[in-house]
């Protein structure tokens, strides 16, 4: 029993030194400035920017065309920064008509990587068909990533996944949470369940993940997805009128929001970040913070030390 | 179903306060000039409560059961749908305040016998005053673009209020209460949420 717990714990280290180290190098383009960091999703190596876009609350904006422009201005300079992986649910009102807008208006529906979600009960028939409509929302031949929002019917869902993805109707399979919901529920998933992805929420003060979901995702090469980032703003408003420490410069922090991504993106078993917004200025700041250098460990460590301390 | 003990209604609000009251300006430029229509709803409501003809009863609940209807297919299924996946369950609970109307009301003609309380009378007397006349004003009065007014037949919140209104004046039954006072409820967090 010991000597399993210290395989696996030597495991996870071994992952956190390779995760570190990967991080810790910066890449260059051939232009000689820094280039995004992408990391690769462990069931197929295929690599993502570590900075995504969600669309929850954002995106939502109906059928109105100032609304659909500014979504496709946000997706616009997300792509143009070197973005790719784009997050939305049918929960999110008219979020992935406003995508599919911004899709189509930026010749980006190849380009992009789709992920998007089925909540639904209706399981049989309702779970393909609300897939099909979103597929159709997106304006995209395939959606990359379907997860099952919020473990909803996730065991009937997770079949009709497994037997879709085998079609090639999509590419990868995950399930999500938020708000730190049904995390023992979560974990049996992960154990069990053949899953490609993991979407739940992790922020530098909700840590919960750090203890059981992260090394699990790390260790069954489950990518991860982290949404509410920013504790969807809360933090930021908490922060926004608290001094930035000087040692945030040696990472590149000229902002909260990119301590705050830096700090998520930094673990060594996420993959990416799903932060939202409807400002570009508010993207761009985001997007800096997917440019090396990241934190270390001891990094990590003074980072909590001190937003706990101001808080 | 059991998962949805987990959800807060906060995690149903997914839209932002901007977005919601430009929902508003939408409506109201796609609907002109229905709201003539509305404003003689107003007029007619203000009639009937003055003079108190024997159809007065009938007629404000003929005129308030077409405006729960219009506002349920017109606001809630056809624009709020769009961004708040809950809305269609909300033009339905509209509906059925129209069918409650229709058979209270209109059938069975119960907006007959007005209340003896003189405070009762006054507090829905001001009561249908903001309804139907200062309502329409609040984005100027909180800074907000003037065509994102709201007006009583034409969205929810002042229908809902105008109607509460007539219930208190009159001695209504008190399950035409039930779904104003939810929605009430139901708008009142909803406008704390995204705000």
């Amino acid at each position: 029993m010991n000597d399993q717990h210290n395989q696996s714990r030597r495991r996870f280290l071994k992952l956190m030194a390779f995760g570190a180290s990967g991080l810790a190098v910066p890449r260059f383009s051939q232009a000689g400035t820094a280039s995004f960091i992408n990391k690769p999703i462990p069931s197929s190596h295929e690599r993502l920017p570590v900075i995504g876009l969600g669309s929850s609350r954002t995106f939502n904006v109906g059928n109105d065309p100032f609304g659909l422009d500014n979504v496709a201005e946000v997706m616009r300079y997300f792509f143009n920064a070197g973005g790719k992986l784009i997050d939305s649910s049918p929960m999110y009102g008219s979020s992935q008509t406003a995508i599919g807008y911004g899709l189509k208006k930026l010749a980006k529906t190849k380009a992009v990587f789709s992920a998007d979600k089925v909540w639904t009960w209706e399981h049989d028939e309702g779970g393909p068909a609300q897939m099909e409509q979103s597929r159709q929302y997106w304006q995209v031949d395939t959606l990359d990533l379907m997860q099952v929002h919020n473990l909803v019917a996730w065991q009937q869902h997770l079949q009709t996944l497994a037997r879709m993805k085998q079609q090639g109707q999509i590419r990868y399979v995950g399930v999500t949470t938020s708000h730190g919901r049904r995390h023992e529920e979560l974990e049996q998933i992960m154990k069990t369940e053949p899953l490609d992805f993991v979407q739940f929420s992790y922020n530098i003060l909700d840590r919960e993940v750090e203890a059981r979901l992260l090394p699990l995702a790390a260790k069954r090469d489950i990518a991860v997805i982290v949404n509410r980032p920013f504790q969807r703003g809360e933090l930021i408003d908490a922060l926004k009128d608290k001094p930035l420490p000087d040692w945030a410069k040696t990472i590149d922090c000229k902002s909260w929001p990119q301590f705050l991504l830096k700090f998520v993106v930094s673990h060594p078993a996420v993959t990416c970040a799903i932060p939202a917004t409807t400002r570009v200025t508010h993207l761009q700041e985001n997007m800096a913070a997917g440019f090396a250098p990241m934190p270390d460990a001891a990094m990590r460590a003074r980072m909590i030390d001190y937003v706990e301390k101001i808080l | 179903m059991g998962e949805l003990a987990s959800y807060r209604l906060s995690d149903f609000i997914l839209f932002s306060e901007t977005v919601y009251y430009r929902q508003f300006e939408l409506y109201n430029q796609a609907i002109w000039p229905l709201h003539t229509v509305a404003i003689l709803f107003s007029l007619l409501i203000g009639y009937a409560l003055w003079k108190m003809p024997v159809w007065a009863g009938r007629v404000m609940s003929g005129l308030l059961v077409v405006a729960w209807l219009w506002v349920a297919w017109e606001f809630l299924y056809q624009r709020f749908q769009q961004i708040h996946v809950v809305a269609e369950y909300y033009a339905l609970g509209f509906v059925l305040q129209a069918g409650l109307l229709v058979w209270d009301g209109v059938i069975k003609n119960c907006l007959t016998r007005c209340s003896t309380s003189q405070l009762r009378i006054m507090t829905g007397a001001m009561a249908l005053f903001v309804a139907l006349v200062l309502y329409p004003f609040t984005p100027f009065m909180t800074g907000r673009n003037g065509l994102q007014f709201e007006m009583f037949a034409i969205t929810p919140d002042p229908t809902v209020l105008a109607t509460l209104a007539i219930l208190f004046i009159y001695k209504a039954p008190k399950v035409l209460y039930v779904i104003p006072v939810i929605w009430v409820i139901v708008s009142g967090m909803t406008l704390f949420i995204i705000q």
